[in-house]
């Protein structure tokens, strides 16, 4: 699965930390699944789609292997 | 993120000093080849006792030096407390975190023992028959740890 959330955090000014805080998740949480090597639980990728205003697809996509 | 085992995390200071506590007492008994001492003699409850030529008795008080049973608790209880008291922040990462770990210690547990099954025989079966008492979780505790400290290095 891909994500958007290195821009979308860019767009919105936050890092990774702010992020982590403002969802209820550590930052080490943010960071694995920047980097691809974690896929958020549904309810966790809608609280991330939820506090930049974007619809989940907008924030994670299917990647052809998935 | 809710869990329903988890206790909460002002345990798990206490579960460490346990845990290191229960360790070392082991590795003192098994370097030194501890024999029992008057010292930790007590009356026990025994739910069963099967003494060499003695008749088996039922839930009896017998005499029992306490020290091996005082490591393996506190190894047990500590080991526990470490690996199942929430985080300063508990998210689903975690969760997944310990759960990873949780597998991958049950698989090298019993990959190491059936190794030990086929090739290791007599005493030296034996010890590792004791140590694998508290295998489980030593590699659950080591695994854990190894996995948060490799990801809260991980930066940005």
């Amino acid at each position: 699965m891909k994500n958007r959330l290195k821009v979308q955090r860019a767009i919105h000014d936050l890092t990774q930390a702010d992020l982590a805080e403002k969802i209820g998740v550590t930052r080490q949480s943010i960071n694995a699944i920047e980097k691809g090597k974690y896929v958020p639980s549904t309810v966790l990728a809608l609280k991330i789609a939820r506090l930049f205003n974007e619809s989940v697809e907008n924030v994670f996509t299917l990647e052809d292997n998935d | 993120m809710k869990t329903n085992y988890l206790l909460p995390n002002k345990f798990k200071k206490l579960g460490w000093v346990l845990f290191i506590i229960g360790i070392l007492g082991g590795i003192f008994m098994y370097v030194t080849d501890f024999e029992p001492t008057e010292v930790l003699k007590m009356k026990v409850l025994s739910i069963y006792d099967d003494q060499i030529f003695g008749k088996p008795t039922f839930f009896k008080i017998i005499e029992n030096e306490i020290f091996d049973e005082l490591v393996s608790v506190f190894i047990i209880v500590g080991g526990f407390l470490v690996g199942f008291t929430k985080e300063k922040i508990e998210d689903e990462f975690i969760y997944k975190l310990r759960k990873d770990s949780l597998v991958w210690a049950l698989i090298v547990n019993y990959s190491i023992l059936l190794v030990a099954i086929l090739f290791v025989y007599d005493m030296v079966f034996l010890n590792i028959l004791f140590f694998n008492m508290f295998t489980p979780l030593l590699f659950f505790v080591i695994r854990f740890s190894v996995l948060k400290s490799k990801y809260l290095r991980d930066e940005e």
